[in-house]
């Protein structure tokens, strides 16, 4: 049996486990265009501040490829002809032939709509590639954490339009070191894009749409108070500004980000308004892609494509609210990739996705959702409690008709198995409150929340 | 303001010193050579006609080298403790951690030691125990220190120890109170990120624990041994224990191996190569037995599910070369038996997915899952 896996990120790699599990023969390939080695893509932040090396973000020790038997192709994939069951690949290289096919391919970051971006000095956080070209602007290098593995291995199979290409760098050029970095794009890419410059000890400008940072997770009280941190570390966060373009010098390099409110000057400029499915090199083949560049699968992760899958951000799957779109998380794309791989096997698993949560790092305050916030539901009021003390905290809890339906904590830890246990027990507010510290994840010593009255 | 998990970005493999770079290999080179120095001065004497520390402690009336020594080792852990809490003192559990492990060592660790002399009494260490001070088991330490000493040290060694390891982990001794893990965790806290986590060095640690640890168990019957019988066999006793150096006793060549070279001058020096627990973590006897122990105590790191997005903060900082990550990708609860509870992994975490915790509720251990690193 020949397993082809286009992908060697999480989904991938789960999946290439879960069949060498129970297949140790089998024969398995992993198609990748951006690396040589399986990394964690939510980790890029600490390479660029050089709190982890490359090979610390790597979850599996490198030889683990020869170990497992897994076949590597470095390459870019540029099609599927699923009558043939043939993977095309770029750069002249034979088709891959397979007999069950995984298209894991992952999320591309969604480019400016602006006139500009073409610009030296303009770039994107999301691939191994973004994150060396960021910092050559700012650091002239990466630091003794090394490079990303084999720069150069790919670069002739590279098409233009590839995620994966390295970028001509704009401080190489102007012979300095990026000193005034804008970010566009107020989401968690965002801000850690901004982070590692403040890092890096620059005063980054970070330029967000709306009214507040983040307003599909946060309220206002809760984003005030990530504004407020951003400014602490000298970050110049500029709200309701609307990009309109972004202005080179005569030699090509990015000289200014121009928004309705104005020309601001900048030397380097991450656009981070949002990924999607990186799926644009399937156009034309025989699977079916929804509105959003999304692959359509159903609950198996079956593609339009007898024997091809597809799994991770570049997949859309049905929500726990019945929609159908990419869910672009580490843990969807983990749990994805598992069932994927039950599915080479020859098993019909479903998907199912469960209660929506997730954790995110805002600057130093940790942030914990679960449940249904910020959805606008009928009805739906919101308890709000922030804690000032030795510890600062936010609660809020979402209620409807008296049954509490989500969370939004921050400066706290709670463990979201528990609060989501609420939820699908329809706990009242009261009871929640009075519960609360049972959800708690603080470390030791830290003392527990204490609401007044409750 | 006590914040939750670390504070800002890092840049330590920025940082010239904290790598194997020239820089941090110097570090390395002069920490071995003091060592050198410091145990066998005597031959330094012979060459160059000066005891270099003999004479300086005399001349600052610390009257031994080894009080110097003393006397530098709590500088080293005050000056690592400042740095570390710099960085990492926002959460309780570090701050507490460090004080109390910095102030044992200097009240149980110097100044105790250094006083009871002055009041006609023995030097005596409160803060450790046998195996880790492996002469405090011998029968003729015993014979010799304070009917209350011997007590403390046999009720300590054998029965409060393991007692306390199986109640909150080893922890309570290799991350509050020792000085060998105080120093590391201090002074040697800039190294932290250096220690291996490959699977190889795991199968070193486990061979090489247990080797120690057989080493020392022997070489404490054997001596108690001599001590009963000795006297009717001379050989043996001078095989045993014949103080002189020359002899290689197996007294002295432990006192040898293990207190000098694999506790001091591999254990310490090396700590910008190897990370700053390459004693603690291949060769302390103590250890050994304090992680058997843990295995089958309250003590375990709780991983909340399907939260942690594989980053690898915690496996990097860990100083016990521990795979953090390959756990909590596994959403596996876990205690393992070499793991020192620093709690760094779960202050690196930006996720908040681990928690330190003592606990014999824990339902969900039982269903282990497949680690993918580790299992196949
Ligand atoms: C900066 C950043 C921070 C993030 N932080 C978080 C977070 O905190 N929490 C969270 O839940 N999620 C986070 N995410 C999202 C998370 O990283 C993704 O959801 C996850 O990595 C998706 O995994 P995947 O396996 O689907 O795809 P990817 O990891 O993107 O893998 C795509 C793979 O496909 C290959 N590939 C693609 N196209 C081709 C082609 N044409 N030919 C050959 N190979 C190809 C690539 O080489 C790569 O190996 C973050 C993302 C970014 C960019
Ligand atoms: S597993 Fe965590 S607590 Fe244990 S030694 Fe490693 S970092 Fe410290
Ligand atoms: S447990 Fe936390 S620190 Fe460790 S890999 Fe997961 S998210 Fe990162």
């Amino acid at each position: 049996m020949r397993i082809v896996i286009i992908g060697n990120g999480v989904a991938g790699m789960e999946a290439a486990l879960a069949v060498r599990e129970r297949e140790p023969s089998w024969e398995i390939s992993l198609i990748s265009e951006e690396s040589d080695h399986f990394f964690s893509r939510t980790a890029l932040m600490w390479v660029f501040s050089g709190q982890m090396s490359h090979r610390d973000i790597e979850p599996l020790e490198r030889d683990a490829y020869a170990r497992l038997g897994l076949r590597r192709v470095r390459a870019r994939a540029t099609g599927i002809d699923a009558a043939k069951r043939l993977v095309l690949m770029a750069g002249g290289l034979e088709p891959v032939p397979y007999d069950r096919l995984l298209i894991a391919s992952g999320s591309r970051p969604r480019s400016g709509p602006w006139t500009g971006t073409d610009a030296r000095g303009v770039g994107y956080f999301v691939t191994l590639q973004d994150l060396a070209w960021y910092e050559s602007e700012v650091h002239g290098g990466s630091s003794r954490a090394g490079g990303p593995p084999r720069p150069d291995a790919h670069l002739p199979a590279s098409a233009a339009d590839s995620p994966y290409g390295f970028r001509e760098v704009a401080a190489e050029r102007r012979g300095r070191l990026a000193q005034r970095p804008a970010v566009i794009g107020g989401g968690l890419i965002g801000i850690e894009a901004v982070e590692v410059a403040v890092t890096a000890g620059l005063r980054p400008r970070f330029f967000i749409r709306e009214e507040w940072f983040w307003p599909i997770a946060l309220d206002p009280r809760e984003s005030q108070w990530i504004a407020d941190r951003m400014g602490h570390h000298g970050v110049d966060v500029h709200l309701e500004h609307e990009v309109e373009m972004l202005e080179a010098d005569s030699d090509g390099n990015v000289a200014a980000v121009r928004t309705n409110e104005g020309r601001y000057e900048a030397d380097c400029v991450v656009i981070a308004i949002g990924v999607v499915p990186n799926t644009s090199w399937l156009a034309g083949s025989a699977i079916e892609l929804d509105e959003r560049g999304g692959i359509v699968v159903d609950e198996s992760l079956t593609t339009s494509a007898a024997d091809v899958f597809a799994a991770g951000d570049c997949a859309s799957v049905r929500w726990f609210d019945g929609s159908q779109r990419p869910e672009q998380l580490w843990y969807t794309a983990r749990d994805q990739g598992r069932v994927a791989g039950r599915r080479l096997l020859g098993d019909s698993p479903r998907y199912e996705r469960g209660a929506w949560y997730n954790s995110a790092k805002l600057m130093d305050i940790e942030y914990t959702t679960a449940g249904l916030v910020n959805w606008n539901l009928d009805g739906e009021q919101s308890w709000f409690f922030e804690e000032h003390g030795s510890v600062r905290s936010t609660t809020r809890v979402v209620v409807q008709q008296d049954r509490v339906v989500g969370f939004n904590m921050l400066g706290r830890r709670w463990d979201h198995s528990v609060l989501i246990g609420w939820i699908e027990e329809q706990r009242s507010l009261a009871w929640v409150l009075t519960h609360l510290n049972d959800a708690a994840f603080d470390t030791e010593f830290v003392p527990p929340l204490r609401i007044p009255g409750a | 303001m006590d914040q939750q998990g670390q504070n800002g970005l890092l840049t330590t493999y920025r940082e010239g010193w904290r790598n194997r770079s020239i820089l941090g290999l110097t570090i390395s080179l002069l920490l071995v050579s003091f060592y050198i120095v410091l145990y066998w001065e005597h031959k330094v004497q012979e060459q160059l006609g000066v005891a270099p520390f003999t004479a300086f402690s005399e001349a600052v009336g610390l009257r031994n080298r080894w009080y110097l020594y003393g006397f530098l080792y709590s500088v080293a852990m005050i000056g690592g403790a400042v740095y570390y809490l710099r960085r990492h003192g926002n959460s309780r559990y570090n701050r507490f951690r460090i004080t109390v492990n910095v102030a044992i060592q200097i009240a149980l660790g110097f100044t105790l030691p250094f006083i009871m002399p002055l009041f006609g009494g023995d030097e005596l260490y409160f803060s450790y125990f046998w195996p880790l001070k492996y002469d405090y088991l011998y029968p003729q330490t015993l014979a010799d220190v304070p009917l209350y000493f011997a007590l403390y040290t046999v009720v300590g060694s054998l029965l409060a120890a393991p007692v306390l390891a199986v109640l909150y982990g080893k922890r309570w001794y290799c991350s509050w109170v020792c000085g060998c893990g105080g120093l590391a965790n201090t002074f040697g806290d800039p190294w932290r990120h250096l220690t291996s986590k490959s699977t190889k060095s795991w199968r070193f640690e486990h061979l090489s624990i247990h080797l120690v640890l057989l080493i020392a168990i022997a070489t404490t019957f054997l001596i108690g041994l001599d001590w009963l019988i000795g006297s009717d066999h001379p050989t043996f006793h001078r095989i045993i224990s014949g103080d002189d150096w020359k002899d290689w006793s197996i007294k002295s060549f432990y006192g040898f191996a293990v207190g000098s070279i694999l506790a001091g001058v591999i254990g310490t020096g090396l700590y910008p190569v190897f990370g700053p627990r390459v004693w603690c973590r291949n060769f302390c006897p103590m250890a050994a037995v304090l992680g058997w122990v843990q295995k089958v105590g309250r003590y375990r790191i709780k991983v909340k599910p399907g939260m942690c997005i594989s980053c690898g903060n915690c496996s990097t900082y860990c100083e016990m070369g521990i795979d953090v990550r390959s756990y909590a990708q596994a959403d596996q609860s876990f205690t393992r038996a070499s793991c020192v509870g620093c709690g760094m992994c779960a202050h690196m975490c930006p996720r908040g997915v681990l928690k330190l915790e003592n606990s014999w509720d824990r339902p969900e251990d039982k269903q282990r899952q497949r680690l993918s690193v580790v299992d196949f």
